[in-house]
């Protein structure tokens, strides 16, 4: 083929004030789409992270803990049980409170009396039952009593101190004294709105009535296994599973973390809200690509028209809009990705959601940026393919 | 039939074309066309029965009021629209019904100028003109040669880089000009090519346009109000709501109403008059030796020597006399029609002649209409006085 003038990239280039606000529409678009796959993303991924940072390869949970934020636990029996079976290491207890752990700061005049819940997450610190990342240097403050650490992505409503101040931080957890001894990072999601973290015996007296009467510990939210070398997940789950009674369910993490990604795609209001969130995202980047590139192929119309004239076949034409589209949709697609990065880093620093941008989110914008500017283009230029050139000019 | 008609050649045309009706140098042959727009209720005839026949190498204006269907019918014969009624052959490719492949490979054969001239605003100059080469077996070199060749004979040497915005409206016109001969078009279709072009730019587009006719056998057919530009045509073909009303051979009809305006009787005529009479004379070629009056009958047609030579007998006294031998330009037949006596004398053809006649009727009309002339000038003088 011999080298012929490269229309679509001198009609894209030509005039640079119209092509700006092409890729701005494009990049807008992108940016749409990567927020609302984003907070998609985030959905999913910030309510399994406290699953995913559980030390184990095996979950033990109430057979009726449909999810996460579900208030149903287990008997601390059954981890007795499960330590005893066949490829087990040892199996130990996760204990949450989301719900009568009010959390009230005493010291600030501005939050005085005003109670936010915030969840609170007990284990064996010594047992490294959860990878926290920060947790490590507060191992022995944490031994204290009436004392925990807390999440730094918290919300800000708790006001707790920023930097060194966090010792002078007074404040009440379910109407007893709370003193805290640092920070870690794990994370909020749509329920939680912040985290506290502190060892099962601070834990049973700050909740001494979830057992309904026994020991606040007796009752367990979520049994972490670690399973021998060598034995694979699956199998040991399937031992467990033999070995336990019906009132707890037995899952791989793989399989926890993907049953609870499921019940927030599928159960969760918000979880379809999100959804139509990222469709809505798709249909505007759409519309928005499709108007750009309609308004440009209907200027050049005429000038289209009299190439069918002189003979050009459809399949120039084709060629034409598909390459103008790929070029735009690239050019668009850059800044914004870079735009969306940053939106991305504003986001979880703001809100202590998790935004990260992966690369399958980012493979799936580009793409879905791509074949939205080639339908748009090859919608644009229909009338193009079938009209007589006569009805063109 | 006819060997010397050289000097002669499109009435000869015509002529063969009467009569064959099929002839291999027709670029375009308009049969019984018809053409709608609009659906149902709403439909509405745009062309009616257009006939209508190019040779290589002519020039055909189309003239017209706005609405009368001549853009119609160049966009029918450019392969631009669907040919919906009747039959339009173009370089011997019928059009209608032809798919789509063969009306792409029968518009390659032409080159447009339009009346917008539609160019890239990204492109240069230069490009836009490659644009028409493009899809043809051009080298880049000779493309750029070619383009740069056409670009200057249209006086735009120095700017073959400047992208249109640069240009002023007549320069983008010529260059789209440009665009539609560059890739050496058998027919060239224009609508309006002169109309942003000033006198002297314009001039030159029709020149260009005629050398190609003449040397190249370019086919030429173009709608235009351009005055100015109606010289270089050779035929004049003029529509009226969808009809065409005349189809004028422009030079032909000069010739023939330089030779009316020797009679006496015509004498007095306005040129538009004796166009009138020019259109209605009628072509017929004779055989050498073929009797075209008969002494003593009925006359009932005047006679025009369009080529050719004719001898006049008449028979006196027993003997027959040979009064006179008419050549080019010479008349006989109309002094019967005049007194409205028989013929005085017999014509027969001295070669292969052709003749322009003219009825009885449409004879008197112009000679009525040339003495209420006279009459008219007469008075319009002595009222003077």
């Amino acid at each position: 083929m011999r080298r012929r003038t490269a229309l679509a990239w001198n009609n894209l280039t030509h005039d640079l004030r119209r092509l700006a606000i092409a890729i701005a529409g494009v990049g807008f678009a992108a940016l749409l789409m990567f927020v609302q796959l984003g907070f998609w993303n985030s959905l999913l991924d910030s309510t399994v992270e406290v699953i995913h940072v559980m030390n184990g390869e095996v979950i033990i949970v109430s057979k009726s803990k449909y999810a996460m934020p579900a208030v149903e636990r287990f008997d601390l029996r059954r981890l007795q049980t499960a330590k005893g079976v066949d490829g087990v290491v040892t199996a130990h207890p996760v204990y949450l409170e989301g719900w009568e752990s009010l959390l009230r700061r005493t010291t600030s005049i501005a939050s005085e009396g005003k109670a936010h819940r915030i969840r609170v997450v007990a284990y064996r610190i010594d047992d490294n039952v959860l990878s926290i990342e920060g947790l490590e240097q507060h191992k022995n403050a944490l031994r204290r009593p009436q004392t925990a650490i807390v999440d730094h992505l918290s919300h800000r409503k708790f006001s707790f101190p920023v930097g060194s101040g966090l010792n002078k931080y007074r404040g009440e957890l379910a109407d007893r004294r709370i003193d805290l001894a640092g920070r870690f990072t794990l994370g909020v999601d749509f329920i939680t709105d912040g985290n506290l973290i502190m060892t099962p015996s601070n834990f049973a007296k700050y909740f001494p009535n979830r057992a309904f009467g026994a020991h606040p510990l007796s009752q367990v939210d979520v049994g972490v296994v670690t399973i021998v070398d060598g034995r694979t997940p699956i199998d040991v789950k399937n031992s467990l599973r033999l070995a336990l009674p019906d009132d707890v369910d037995v899952f791989t993490k793989e399989e926890f973390i993907a049953r609870e990604k499921h019940f927030w795609r599928t159960q969760a209001p918000v979880g379809y809200i999100f959804l139509v969130g990222m469709y809505v995202g798709f249909v505007v980047g759409v519309i928005i690509c499709y108007q750009i590139i309609h308004a440009d192929v209907s200027d050049h119309m005429p000038e289209f028209a009299t190439l069918k004239a002189m003979g050009y076949r459809n399949g120039y034409f084709f060629h034409v809009i598909l390459c103008q589209s790929l070029y735009l949709s690239l050019f668009g697609f850059v800044p914004g990705l870079a735009v969306s990065y940053l939106v991305y880093q504003g986001l979880g620093q703001w809100t202590g959601l998790i935004m990260t941008l992966k690369p399958s989110s980012l493979l799936l914008v580009l793409l879905t940026t791509i074949g939205m500017c080639s339908i748009s283009g090859l919608l644009a230029v229909r009338k193009l393919l079938t009209a007589d050139p006569a009805s063109l000019f | 039939m006819f060997q010397n008609y050289d000097t002669v050649n499109l009435a000869t045309k015509q002529v063969m074309r009467s009569e064959t009706g099929e002839l291999l140098d027709q670029s375009i042959r308009v049969k019984d066309l018809q053409h709608f727009f609009g659906d149902g209720e709403l439909r509405k005839q745009a062309l009616f029965d257009n006939t209508l026949r190019i040779c290589r190498g002519e020039i055909v204006i189309m003239t017209g009021p706005s609405g009368s269907g001549k853009t119609t019918l160049l966009t029918l014969v450019g392969t631009l629209r669907s040919v919906q009624e009747g039959s339009l052959q173009v370089l011997g490719r019928e059009l209608s019904g032809a798919s789509p492949s063969e009306m792409v490979e029968t518009r390659r054969e032409m080159g447009f100028i339009f009346q917008a001239h539609n160019l890239f605003g990204s492109l240069t100059a230069i490009q836009n003109v490659k644009m028409g080469m493009e899809l043809f077996n051009f080298s880049q070199t000779e493309m750029r040669q070619r383009a740069t060749e056409l670009l200057t004979r249209l006086g735009l040497g120095e700017r073959i880089n400047y992208k249109p915005n640069s240009l002023s409206g007549g320069q983008k016109q010529r260059v789209a000009i440009a665009r539609g001969l560059a890739h050496g078009p058998k027919i060239v279709l224009a609508d309006e090519p002169t109309a942003a072009l000033d006198e002297k730019s314009g001039r030159e587009v029709v020149t260009l346009l005629q050398e190609l006719a003449r040397e190249q056998g370019v086919t030429i057919l173009m709608v235009t109000h351009d005055n100015r530009i109606l010289d270089v045509a050779d035929r004049i073909v003029s529509m009226v709501d969808g009809y065409i009303k005349s189809d004028v051979n422009v030079k032909e009809s000069a010739l023939i109403c330089s030779f009316l305006h020797e009679l006496p009787s015509f004498a007095g005529l306005m040129p538009s008059t004796l166009a009138t009479i020019a259109d209605k004379m009628i072509a017929e070629p004779k055989s050498m030796g073929e009797v075209i009056i008969r002494q003593n009958d009925e006359a009932d047609t005047f006679y025009l020597v369009r080529d050719g030579e004719v001898d006049v007998h008449a028979e006196q006294d027993g003997k027959i006399r040979h009064l006179a031998t008419l050549k080019e330009g010479q008349y006989f037949g109309e002094m019967a029609l005049i007194t409205g006596e028989r013929r005085n004398a017999t014509v027969t053809a001295k070669r292969n002649t052709l003749l322009y006649t003219l009825t009885a009727e449409d004879f008197h009309s112009a000679v009525d209409s040339s003495s209420s002339f006279r009459e008219e000038l007469q008075k319009v003088l002595f009222e003077r006085q």
